[in-house]
């Protein structure tokens, strides 16, 4: 199932320092060594396509990256964390316009912040393909429960796996809220997941952070300083 | 996998079933003797290469469904009906909660979870699986290759732009094997010969897809022509159910509905679980009705049926839910969780001694389930 890939900017998503540069590290992969041979005038063409389209995304996806500085950051205008190591952050994500900080490659570790999601609105976008599908909506009246269920199906959409591994309650951005623990094995590159979220319902808004990070060596590395972010978060206004 | 794919496997094959009479008039076909393995050198050896890489992945994927008595009998089914290609054909059972199967020219098969969900017998499931091996003998597949070939270097290149690489990758998965329709309606002929070839009721073939258009139908407010435009150039539903007609007056022999349902029992629970996950609720609702209309009061059943109506939550659910879950309770067989969804159900209709009791009841039967401490949060209110 398609993550619908173009997405609208929302200014309220952008992090509150940050300094335009290209972190090092960034993926910089490059797959046109596959397309020496072209058999036909419609590989060709198709090439072509792939290689334009390909440039620019490469550009837009420049333009988007961002390094988190360490400090005090404001995300979505209403959420503050404390982050104590660089980050990169995307200034929209590229799948679902939600802001998404990364260590290593979004691909790979992604933090994820759902900054006051009011009562109707989406945590995801709903894939145009296949239709009928049941949007992910956020209800104001949803029991804890029912939040977990948003994310399992987010985190289960075209074929990927989603296991509950634990929830317990946690105080989140200051409110009694809850800490969950889950697994998924992601459909696209058969890759094992861990993950954990953060959320809170207060004033009928959702609030949530979410940490995902492949099973082997990322999740350890990584969820120190995701679950530090988490600790700090709080209510801005 | 896209749901236009899945509509396109289905209504080809509906559409080639009005092709199914005509081959019985048609010279009886015969199957090809057994493919040598190309020369690697060669175009089609390189493909064979291609896709034993594939393989190669698909056996070692976290996907790959390892339930051996499930597993044997995919490949025993599909033996029997391949005849002497028996030794060249592999079937993989994959967990994906999506109707779908393919072939490649190298013998690998894959058959989709959500397929083996639907199929009701085992003469709809090997209906499925000679109608892939028509592909294979027939060597569709390895033209269908070849333009993969194309999309192959187009997603390969897409793979290194993150997100959009993914997505690339998915739209090559779903589109790897899309026949065209006159090669549809070749494999169902040949599926058909071989049905009968090895003693299997013909008649359980096109069920297959009249059940599946049923449930695609309530998944869009009953207009074919939404989801595909498929809907709107092939026959109408009225000449398809026609030529099903047609075609369920000739047939007998095996059924096999026994034999499929235990073979399936075992990972059926998780099936089901990840039938609730696509969120499609419409269609799952028909899923779970077809289900347990024939099996009646089947525990796991009701429950997830009540569950989906739970979760869609449309007019007329919650009761509908409550009797489900209530329903699968009584037999004493349901699976736990049946609880949990009582216990929110109770609550929500402010019963807060039933939603209590049915709380204390899902904790005693799993003490250490994931969502234990929030249950026993919940319960504290209610004391």
């Amino acid at each position: 199932m398609n993550h619908r890939s173009g997405v609208s900017h929302d200014p309220s998503t952008g992090a509150g320092r940050t300094a335009a540069a290209r972190p090092d590290g960034w993926p910089t992969r490059h797959g046109s060594r596959h397309l020496r041979s072209k058999p036909d005038a419609a590989l060709r063409r198709q090439a072509l396509f792939a290689t334009a389209l390909a440039a620019a995304l490469w550009v837009a996806g420049c333009a988007q990256v961002a390094h988190v500085a360490t400090g005090q950051v404001v995300v979505g205008q209403r959420m503050m964390v404390d982050v104590d190591k660089g980050w990169n952050q995307f200034q929209f994500s590229l799948d679902d316009g939600t802001p998404t900080w990364t260590q290593e490659g979004v691909t790979v570790d992604a933090l994820k912040f759902y900054v006051a999601k009011k009562d109707g609105e989406l945590i995801a976008p709903t894939p145009s393909e296949p239709k009928g599908v049941v949007p992910l909506a956020f209800k104001s009246g949803m029991q804890a429960a029912d939040v977990i269920v948003l994310y399992e199906k987010l985190y289960s959409r075209g074929g990927s796996t989603f296991k509950l591994e634990k929830v317990i309650p946690d105080t989140f951005v200051g409110v009694p809220g809850y800490r969950f623990e889950f697994s998924s094995i992601r459909k696209s590159d058969d890759l094992r997941l861990r993950g954990v979220a953060w959320f809170a319902v207060r004033n009928g808004e959702l609030w949530a952070i979410t940490y995902t990070a492949p099973r082997l060596a990322f999740f350890d590395a990584g969820i120190g300083g995701a679950e530090t972010i988490a600790r700090s978060a709080r209510i801005t206004l | 996998m896209k749901r236009r794919r899945w509509l396109q496997w289905g209504c080809a094959h509906c559409t080639a079933l009005a092709g199914l009479a005509a081959a019985e008039s048609q010279p009886e076909w015969s199957a090809p003797a057994r493919f040598a393995r190309p020369e690697l050198a060669g175009e089609e050896g390189g493909l064979w290469a291609m896709m034993d890489r594939e393989e190669a992945r698909l056996r070692r994927s976290p996907f790959r469904i390892r339930d051996e008595p499930l597993n044997r009998y995919m490949a025993d089914t599909a033996c029997r009906l391949g005849g002497v290609h028996c030794p060249d054909l592999r079937v993989y059972t994959m967990r994906m909660p999506y109707f779908n199967a393919n072939m490649a020219p190298n013998g690998m098969m894959q058959v989709w979870s959500g397929l083996l969900l639907r199929m009701e017998n085992e003469a709809q499931l090997a209906a499925i699986l000679a109608h892939e091996i028509g592909h294979y003998l027939q060597r569709h597949s390895l033209q269908q290759l070849r333009d993969a070939k194309a999309r192959a270097a187009f997603a390969t290149l897409m793979a290194g732009f993150g997100v959009y690489g993914m997505v690339g990758q998915l739209v090559l998965l779903g589109t790897a094997f899309a026949y065209s329709r006159d090669q549809e309606r070749e494999a169902d002929s040949i599926s058909v010969v071989l049905m009968r070839g090895t003693g299997y009721d013909t008649r359980e073939a096109p069920k297959v897809w009249s059940n599946l258009l049923t449930e695609l139908k309530a998944g869009k407010d009953n207009d074919e022509t939404l989801d595909s435009i498929l809907f709107a150039t092939h026959p109408s539903s009225q000449e398809r159910q026609r030529t099903l007609e047609r075609e369920a007056a000739n047939g007998s022999g095996e059924i096999g509905e026994d034999a499929y349902r235990r073979r399936l029992t075992p990972p059926r629970f998780e099936l089901l679980e990840d039938e609730i996950r696509r969120g499609r609720y419409d269609e799952s609702l028909v899923l779970m009705d077809r289900l347990l209309a024939r099996d009646p009061g089947q525990a796991e059943l009701l429950y997830f049926r009540g569950e989906v109506r739970r979760l869609r939550n449309a007019d007329g659910d919650a009761q509908a839910a409550l009797a489900d879950l209530d329903a699968a309770a009584q037999t004493g067989q349901a699976p736990p969780v049946t609880w949990r969804s009582l216990g929110h159900m109770q609550l929500a209709r402010h019963q807060r001694d039933a939603a209590r009791e049915a709380w204390l009841r899902y904790l005693a039967l799993a003490p250490d389930a994931a969502d234990a401490a929030l249950i026993r949060q919940s319960l504290e209110p209610l004391k």
